[in-house]
This record gives C-alpha cells, sequence and structure tokens, in this order.
C-alpha cells in the first residue's frame, strides 16, 4: 500500500469530487453498454438486454458513492450532511439559534480580546535576539529591593564578571531640541557604547556609538531615532555628519535607530554616556543609573547573580563608605517591563474565563432542553437504523456549528471591544502596543470555540441518543420532571455563583478607589497644575545666568492672570518620581552611606508650600535669600521630625545631607503621600525640602532642565495654560513647553494599575450577570413549557394564578440562592487566595458585608426580574387546554 | 472495513482476482469482469456491483493504476494496470492463499489412520 496514492486519491475525491463523479459514471455506462452488446450478440433482445444489464450492476447511484467512498472520502461525506443538516435545524430555529450564538459570541469574544491582552504582554517575546538572555542589574541593599547602581560599579562589574557576553549602562534623560526646525522636548538616553550591541540592535544608516567616543572629553555624537531622521533631517540618506543643538550644545549625528526601536519607551536620541555624564555620577555611593546586560548563552540568571554577587562582596570591603550592605539583583528585561502587570493581567484572564463558563453553562441548558424537544426526532432516527454514534456526531457537528459561529462573530465583537479597551487602559501599561488580533490570538478563539462545542455539546448529545426508542416514540416523559431539570438548575446555579464572584471583584474596587479618592494627601489636589519648560540655551550659558533665568520665567508666568502662586519642584508627588539619598544627624559622617536612613530630597523654590497648600507645623519654610551663599537650611516633614527628634523642637538642630552638605533645620512641614494615595509609609517615607537656588554651580545646568513648574490657578487649566505658554514663547521662542498635567490627572494615574482591573472586571460582571439572567429566564420558561399539564392540573385542583405564579418564581430564586450561597464562599476564599487581586484593595475588607449584601441583593432582584415573565405566563394557563393538551 | 468475517473474506479474494486478472495485461473494468470469468471457466460469478468498489479501493491503495484509453470496440474506456506495488501485493497474496489452501487441504486429506 502506498501513502502517496491514498492521499492522491483521497484528495481528488475531496476537491475534483464532481469529475471523480463522472469518471466513475462514465466507466459504469461503459460496463453497461459493453454487457448488453454482449447479450445482444446472444440473441437478447435489445431492451432485455439493457435491462439485464443495468440489473446486474445494482443501484447506479448507490455504486457511484460506494466508489467514492472507496477513496475514503465517506467520513466527509457524512461530515457534509451532518453540516447541511445542522444548518437547516439552526435556521429553522432561529431563536435558539440566536441566543446560543449571541451568548457564545459574548463569552469567547471577551475571552479573545483578553487573550490578546495576554498575548501581547505576556507571551509575545520582545522584539530583540534571544530576548530571554537580556537582564538588568539592580543594586539592593536591606528594605530597599532595587536601587540604580553606581557608575563606578558597573565599571568594576563590567571588568571583572565572566557570565556577560555584554554590560552596558544607560540613563534615561530628556533633551530639548532647538535646531534644526522647531523647539522640542525629546525623550533620550545617555548610553555607554555598547549598548545597543547588548540589546543586538545595530542602526539602519551610520554606525553605532564607538569606544573612543564614550570617553570623558570626547567629542559629542548622537544617535538619532526614525521618527526624528524622518520629521528633522526630511529621510536623508547622508544625514551623518550633520548636527543636532540639544540643551543648547551641537552634537554630531552617526547614525539612525531602526524604524520601531522601543527600548523601555521611545527614544528619539541617544548619546554616549560618559562625556555627558554629570561629575556627580562618579561617585560610587551615588544611585544613579541602569545596568543591562546579556547573559552569555547557557549560564542561567541564578548563575550570573550568584559571581556577580562575589564581586560585588569584594567591591564592599575595598569601599565600605560606599558599598557596604549592597547585594545585586539580576532581574530579567522581560520581567522589569511586565512586572506587576503580569499578575493583574492573568488574574483578569482567569476572570474573563468564569465569564466563558457562564456562556457554556448557557449553551448546554440550552441545548439539554432542546435535546428533550428532540427526543421524537431522535427517536425515529434510532428505529430506522442509525447508530448512536451517528446520533452523538449529528450532535456534536451542531454544538460545533452553533460554537464556531458563535467564535466567529466573538471575534469581530473583540476587535470593536479590544478598540475600546485599549483607550481605557493607561499610558504607563506595558507593551500594549503589542496587543491586537494577530495570527495567535485567532487560532486560540478558534481552538477555544472547537473546545465550546465538543466539551458542552457532548453530556447534551450522549443524553439525547441514550437508545430509548420507544419511550422517545411515545413522547411519555412528558410533564414528569427528571434528571435533566436538576442538571439545568445546577447549571442555572453555577452560572449565579460565578457572576457574583465576578460582581464582588468589581465592587471591592469600586469602593476601594472610592475610598482612595477621600483619602488625604497632605497638599491641595484642585486647580494645580504642573510643566516643564526648556529654557532657552542662550539664558541658561552659565549657572548663574540659568538660575536667574527661572526666576525670571516664574516671576512672569505668576503675573498671568488667574495665576495665584507658582514655583519649582525637582519631583512631583504621586507622579513615582524618585529622589532621594542618605542623611544624617549632626555632623559625623556614617561608616557606610548604604546603611544610613534615606530620605526623599525635595529641591523646591520658596513658594513651593505656598503653592501645594501643605501646612507648615513650625518654624518657616525658604525665603528667596536662601540661595547659594548664604547659610545651608533644610526643612522636614512631621515624619522625620517624630522619627528622630520623638518629644524635642528639631527647629536649630543641625542635618547633613549626603552629597550636599550640613545645614540648619528651619521649619517642620506636613507628610505629603508622595509614593500614591495608598502609599503605607514603608517605603522611603521621609522627606527633605532643600532650596533650588542652593544647588551646587556644577550641578545647576543639568538638574535644572529636569525641574518640574507647580502652579496653582484660580482659573480652570484650559484658560491659564495658553495665557503661560505665551508668556514662555515671549521671551524666547526656543523653549518647548512640554508634560502638561494637571494634579488630578497626576493622582489618576497614580492609581493607573486599578484603572484595567476595575474597567475589565466591570465589563465581565456585567456580561455575566447579562449571560445569567438570560440563563436563569430560559430555564425558568423551557420549565414552564413542560409543566403546562401539571399547572394544569393544580389550577384545576383549586390553586389560584398568584400561587402558581409564585411557585414559578420560587423554582427560579431557588436555584438562584443555591449559586448565591456557593459563589459568598468562592469570592471570599479567592479573594484571600489571590494576592494580585488583595493587593489592589484599599480601605475595604476582603469580606466587605457591604459590597457581599449590594451584589446578592441585585443578583436576588435579576432572578425576580427574570423569572416574572414566565411566571405569568404560567399564571395565565388555562386549565382545561392544559389539561386537553395531551 | 467490513460488518462481518464472510465479506472480508470474498472481499479479500475479489481483490486478489483482480490483481491476477490486471497482471495479464491491463484490462478495462468489464475487461476484468471476463478474463476472470475465463480464467475459472466461468466456475466463479463475480458481483458486478462490487466490481467497481473494488476497483476503486485497489487503485486508492496504490496497487493498480487507471489511465484513459481505447477499447477494442473503439470507445473510451479506463484501463488499468498492476503497479509495481501490486505486484508485490499479488505475490504476497498469492502465497498467504497457497498456504492457506495447503493447510486446509492437508487438514481435509487426514484419513483417521494417520493421527
Amino acid at each position: 500500500m502506498s501513502l502517496s496514492s491514498r492521499v492522491r486519491t483521497w484528495w481528488r475525491a475531496v476537491i475534483r469530487g464532481a469529475d471523480v463523479d463522472a469518471q466513475v459514471d462514465e466507466e459504469l455506462r461503459f460496463h453497461i453498454e459493453s454487457y448488453a452488446e454482449d447479450l445482444m450478440r446472444g440473441g437478447t433482445p435489445r431492451e432485455e438486454a439493457i435491462r439485464r444489464a443495468r440489473a446486474e450492476l445494482g443501484n447506479f447511484a448507490a455504486r457511484k458513492e460506494d466508489c467514492r467512498a472507496a477513496w475514503g472520502t465517506r467520513w466527509l461525506d457524512e461530515l457534509r450532511a451532518d453540516l447541511r443538516y445542522a444548518l437547516r435545524m439552526l435556521v429553522r430555529s432561529p431563536g435558539f439559534a440566536l441566543v446560543a450564538v449571541g451568548s457564545l459570541a459574548l463569552g469567547i469574544g471577551a475571552n479573545t480580546a483578553m487573550f490578546s491582552v495576554v498575548q501581547g504582554i505576556i507571551l509575545a517575546p520582545l522584539p530583540f535576539p534571544n530576548a530571554d538572555r537580556l537582564v538588568f542589574l539592580w543594586q539592593n541593599r536591606p528594605g530597599v529591593p532595587q536601587l540604580d547602581p553606581s557608575y563606578p560599579n558597573f565599571e568594576d562589574w563590567e571588568r571583572t564578571s565572566r557570565s556577560f557576553d555584554r554590560m552596558s549602562a544607560v540613563v534615561f534623560h530628556n533633551f530639548d531640541l532647538t535646531a534644526p526646525g522647531r523647539a522640542e522636548h525629546l525623550l533620550g538616553m545617555r548610553a555607554s557604547s555598547s549598548f545597543l550591541a547588548t540589546l543586538g540592535v545595530t542602526p539602519a544608516i551610520g554606525r553605532n556609538i564607538a569606544r573612543t567616543e564614550d570617553q570623558p572629553n570626547a567629542s559629542s555624537v548622537v544617535l538619532i531615532s526614525d521618527r526624528l531622521w524622518k520629521e528633522s533631517f526630511a529621510a536623508d540618506r547622508h544625514v551623518a555628519g550633520r548636527s543636532l543643538i540639544l540643551d543648547g550644545k551641537s552634537f554630531t549625528v552617526i547614525g539612525v535607530l531602526p524604524a520601531g526601536f522601543h527600548f523601555l519607551a521611545d527614544a528619539d536620541v541617544i548619546t554616549p554616556l560618559r562625556p555627558n555624564m554629570p561629575a556627580i555620577y562618579a561617585e560610587r555611593s551615588v544611585n544613579s543609573l541602569a545596568v543591562l546586560a546579556r547573559l552569555k548563552s547557557g549560564i542561567t540568571i541564578g548563575h550570573a547573580e550568584a559571581e556577580i554577587n562575589t564581586i560585588q562582596q569584594n567591591l564592599d570591603l575595598l569601599y565600605p563608605d560606599a558599598n557596604r550592605g549592597t547585594g545585586i539583583t539580576v532581574t530579567s528585561l522581560m520581567q522589569q517591563i511586565v512586572g506587576d502587570v503580569r499578575g493583574t493581567v492573568l488574574l483578569l484572564f482567569g476572570a474573563v474565563s468564569l465569564v466563558l463558563l457562564i456562556t457554556c453553562a448557557n449553551l448546554a441548558n440550552l441545548l439539554l432542553a432542546r435535546s428533550t424537544a428532540r427526543a421524537a426526532e431522535f427517536g425515529i432516527r434510532t428505529a430506522l437504523g442509525a447508530s448512536r454514534g451517528r446520533i452523538v456526531r449529528q450532535l456534536m457537528t451542531e454544538s460545533v456549528v452553533l460554537s464556531l459561529a458563535g467564535g466567529a462573530l466573538g471575534v469581530a465583537l473583540a476587535g470593536l471591544g479590544l478598540r475600546v479597551l485599549l483607550a481605557a487602559l493607561p499610558q504607563s501599561l506595558p507593551r500594549s502596543e503589542n496587543i491586537g488580533l494577530h495570527l495567535e490570538v485567532l487560532l486560540f478563539t478558534a481552538a477555544a470555540s472547537i473546545a465550546v462545542g465538543i466539551i458542552f455539546g457532548l453530556a447534551p448529545a450522549l443524553q439525547s441518543a441514550r437508545p430509548d426508542v420507544q419511550g422517545a416514540l411515545q413522547q411519555v416523559s412528558r410533564g414528569t420532571i427528571g434528571g435533566r431539570h436538576a442538571i439545568l438548575g445546577r447549571l442555572v446555579a453555577m452560572q449565579f455563583a460565578l457572576t457574583l464572584v465576578l460582581m464582588t471583584g468589581a465592587g471591592l474596587l469600586l469602593r476601594s478607589i472610592r475610598n482612595l479618592w477621600d483619602v488625604n494627601p497632605g497638599f491641595d489636589m484642585q486647580h494645580l497644575i504642573s510643566f516643564q519648560v526648556g529654557l532657552s540655551p542662550s539664558l541658561t550659558r552659565t549657572p548663574a545666568e540659568t538660575r536667574i533665568g527661572y526666576q525670571q520665567l516664574l516671576a512672569r508666568i505668576r503675573q498671568v492672570p488667574g495665576v495665584e502662586s507658582a514655583d519649582l519642584t525637582n519631583i512631583v508627588p504621586l507622579s513615582g518620581a524618585d529622589n532621594g539619598g542618605p542623611f544624617w544627624i549632626g555632623t559625623a559622617s556614617p561608616a557606610s552611606l548604604p546603611e544610613a536612613p534615606h530620605a526623599l530630597y525635595f529641591w523646591t523654590g520658596p513658594d513651593y508650600l505656598k503653592t501645594m497648600r501643605i501646612p507648615l507645623l513650625q518654624g518657616r519654610f525658604f525665603t528667596p535669600d536662601d540661595q547659594l551663599g548664604s547659610a545651608k537650611v533644610v526643612v522636614i516633614d512631621s515624619v522625620l521630625a517624630q522619627t528622630f527628634f520623638p518629644g524635642e523642637n528639631p527647629v536649630g538642630r543641625t542635618l547633613t545631607v549626603g552629597h550636599w552638605g550640613a545645614a540648619r533645620i528651619v521649619g517642620v512641614v506636613g507628610h505629603v503621600r508622595h509614593w500614591g494615595l495608598d502609599d503605607p509609609g514603608t517605603y522611603n517615607p521621609r522627606q527633605i525640602y532643600i532650596p533650588v537656588y542652593e544647588l551646587p554651580d556644577a550641578m545647576v545646568n543639568d538638574f535644572f532642565r529636569t525641574l518640574k513648574l507647580l502652579v496653582r490657578t484660580t482659573l480652570p487649566v484650559g484658560e491659564v495654560m495658553p495665557a503661560i505658554r505665551n508668556v514662555v514663547y515671549e521671551s524666547s521662542p526656543d523653549q518647548p513647553v512640554y508634560a502638561v498635567s494637571t494634579m488630578d490627572e497626576v493622582a489618576t494615574e497614580s492609581m493607573a494599575s486599578r484603572k484595567p482591573p476595575i474597567v475589565l472586571l466591570g465589563a465581565f460582571a456585567t456580561l455575566a450577570l447579562l449571560l445569567a439572567s438570560v440563563g436563569i429566564y430560559g430555564v425558568v420558561s423551557y420549565s414552564v413549557t413542560r409543566r403546562t399539564q401539571e399547572i394544569g392540573i393544580r389550577m384545576a385542583l383549586g390553586a389560584d394564578r398568584a400561587r402558581v405564579s409564585r411557585m414559578i418564581v420560587g423554582q427560579g430564586v431557588r436555584m438562584a440562592g443555591a449559586g448565591l450561597g456557593i459563589g459568598i464562599l468562592a469570592a471570599t476564599t479567592l479573594v484571600r487566595l489571590l494576592p494580585s487581586f488583595s493587593r489592589l484593595l484599599y480601605g475595604v475588607g476582603q469580606r466587605d458585608p457591604l459590597t457581599l449584601f449590594g451584589v446578592s441583593a441585585s443578583l436576588v432582584l435579576v432572578a425576580l426580574v427574570a423569572c416574572y415573565v414566565p411566571a405569568r405566563r404560567a399564571a395565565s394557563v388555562d386549565p382545561m387546554r392544559a389539561l386537553r393538551h395531551e | 472495513m467490513g460488518e462481518n468475517a464472510p465479506v472480508d473474506l470474498l472481499q479479500g479474494t475479489l481483490d486478489m482476482l483482480v490483481l491476477k486478472a490486471v497482471s495479464l495485461g491491463p484490462l478495462h473494468g468489464y475487461g476484468v469482469l471476463l478474463r476472470i470469468q475465463q480464467i475459472s471457466q466461468n466456475r466463479l460469478e463475480i458481483q458486478q456491483g462490487s466490481l467497481y468498489p473494488a476497483l476503486y479501493r485497489l487503485e486508492h491503495e496504490g496497487w493498480i493504476a487507471g489511465e484513459w484509453g481505447q477499447s477494442e470496440n473503439n470507445r473510451r474506456a479506463r484501463f488499468y494496470r498492476l503497479t509495481a506495488a501490486g505486484e508485490r501485493r499479488l505475490e504476497a497474496e498469492a502465497k498467504k492463499w497457497n498456504e492457506f489452501a495447503g493447510v486446509i487441504g492437508s487438514i481435509l486429506g487426514t484419513a483417521p489412520e494417520q493421527l
């Protein structure tokens, strides 16, 4: 036997079925005619000869089918017949088909949309060759799991470690571009020369940063993005050698990054790190940059971490004041990018699979109910000789046709849903640009649809195909409440249980968000705008000029109508920005900087406190006289005061800020919830305010570019901001105004990690509620139809209409009620077992009675409403007609 | 393939006879029928209805190959010839059949004194 001939003939029979038919036809005709001729030669009359020839060959059509079947197409022909039959059955009961396909489309659509999120964020590989070998190296110390490494430590690691193919350092630094073209604020990076090679990326045009260009005093070169190349250089193929003015300094373009290059952000410019590095980065105790490395092939993260920690222990011994107590953590790039989001996405995928289960329960219910109605049909088919297997296959074909139709419609719904979803997702969600209905997603949907059709079609099909020929033909089962009702009831209970779980989740999150908005952040969030201005290079040639430039800019902004007050700060509360370091009381420096207490440093102007409306508790805040040359002063927050000066007055005492110097404490202000409204106060809760005009000259030009302007207004933002822009552009047109956001927006973004769960859980809970109410409605009205006769008897025996409707409603509510009990148990258990969910809660208990009660009550209400229509139908049964119905 | 044993046996036999018939030279379907009758001197009655499904099955297995050609009365007819795989198959079938016939023959020919 030969496989190729089998495949060839099968394929011909499938694809060119008509040709094969014609061929068999011709052969058989030839046979009949030849045989008839032979018979005629033997003396048989023509008519008789043809008749006999035909008769001996047998049924012509059946022979043709046998021949085709010999080529292995029987199952295909049967499938075709089953499909035709299934479609005819569905067209004949459009109501059933509509509810089934509609339910499936919602369930599968929601799952498709959610799977595309899982695929885009978690499953899709990063766009770098062998991306699984890319890792970040972080320093840590007790209580602080992730600290930026210092540049000197990076140099030592790079030189001595053996676990990595390449290691590189990178710092995000945004630049103000002033030429060519319009002034623009650009996202950018300063990176060591090995950065692109570590990623495995080569420039599309030109070349990479050379090692000699990553030296202190090397000439200024830059790599630009595809976007910048197109917009600022009109896609000039010979762009290498042209120049760019960044932060007032001229840079020579050496290359263009590939289109779509994205590393954590969409950087437009990359400059070498070393020549552009702030002087303070040379300090071993300054946590300043990110270290990216490529593991050698075959080296695990564990191995690399062990090796690099051994190296670091030696460095700790060599430089105890800067390093003691420092450990190194190696994290994969993927883990770093996806992080906590992974847990949330998987949680939501779990939630949406509950929606699919509810959908499937609807499908199973519908099929079960229908199989009862079709019992006579199957009885007849069995009586006519159809095997049980054939009937099961027929029914499975029907359910798979339903689920595939649902899946196809679901993909369309998912397409719409994704568009809404992506608009609702926060900007900060990593990798959301990867989300879409890709091939993998469509394959998942197809597989899920077929699986749903098979799994949830199988039980009803097996039940229908029970060899109960006689019973089915006689239809004796009418009016009895058999095992099927118990199954239907249980499925409805399960639907209500799952819906309750989803609604409870959404409810708890909603209550958390409400609670968060009620939190007092320690400042007044209303009427507050934050933005940045890139001051013109002509105004920032020297540190002294820079300071004056910003003071004059502020003076102008304060004149704008509607502006109440305005000042500078390096970090905006709730924005997630981090800028901290060691401090100590008195002047004696500690043995090791990493082991000294740490605080957040707020470098601000004198009007910052007034602008933020942070309460002054003791002493004073800064004045315009607190500037370089005058005595160093600081202001501390209430947490630092209570921790380090319990029961004492800190005003007048001395506090030393690491890398800056000893200063006199002149005031105490209220604590600000910097890390978020839900900040539990465990990470870096102490806050120190330092006058921004006391910043040493060496740091001014780089640091002032990163300062934010905070403006308190009396008018709406939309009215004030254009005027502020005008003032900035009037003083010099080459000054970009960017990163404009209201403090409300900053606060909202600080809760961004809760937004997808709330939006999606809310949507899933709504879907679940809809599907469950369709489910209970279907089952109760089906049961009313089945019990018409029983109801007739009851009424004939004296039951009044109210009693009958109570009975029907009672039946439905009992089913739902059973589900609620299980649901409450499941919900409270799940919340406890899922830390990725419970960490999103704020100010609300895991088994919050108000939420549980509210959700249960609304579900009972839904059950009542869904049962009302069938109950009314039951109550309007005419006893005489119902009895005659038999 | 079949529902019960006798059909199976018959089918297997028919396959072998068809293979033998076309091994003597390419034949169309009707010709196969005639040749089997001729060789068997009309002692074997072939069910005409089962001949064509058998031809298609053998072609599906790759043991015979069909091609359109001219019949003796100048009509278009599909001629079947034995393939290399079919030749091996016929040999194996014939060997099996002969062994089987030998065993059955020796059983049937056993006399009481031989036991």
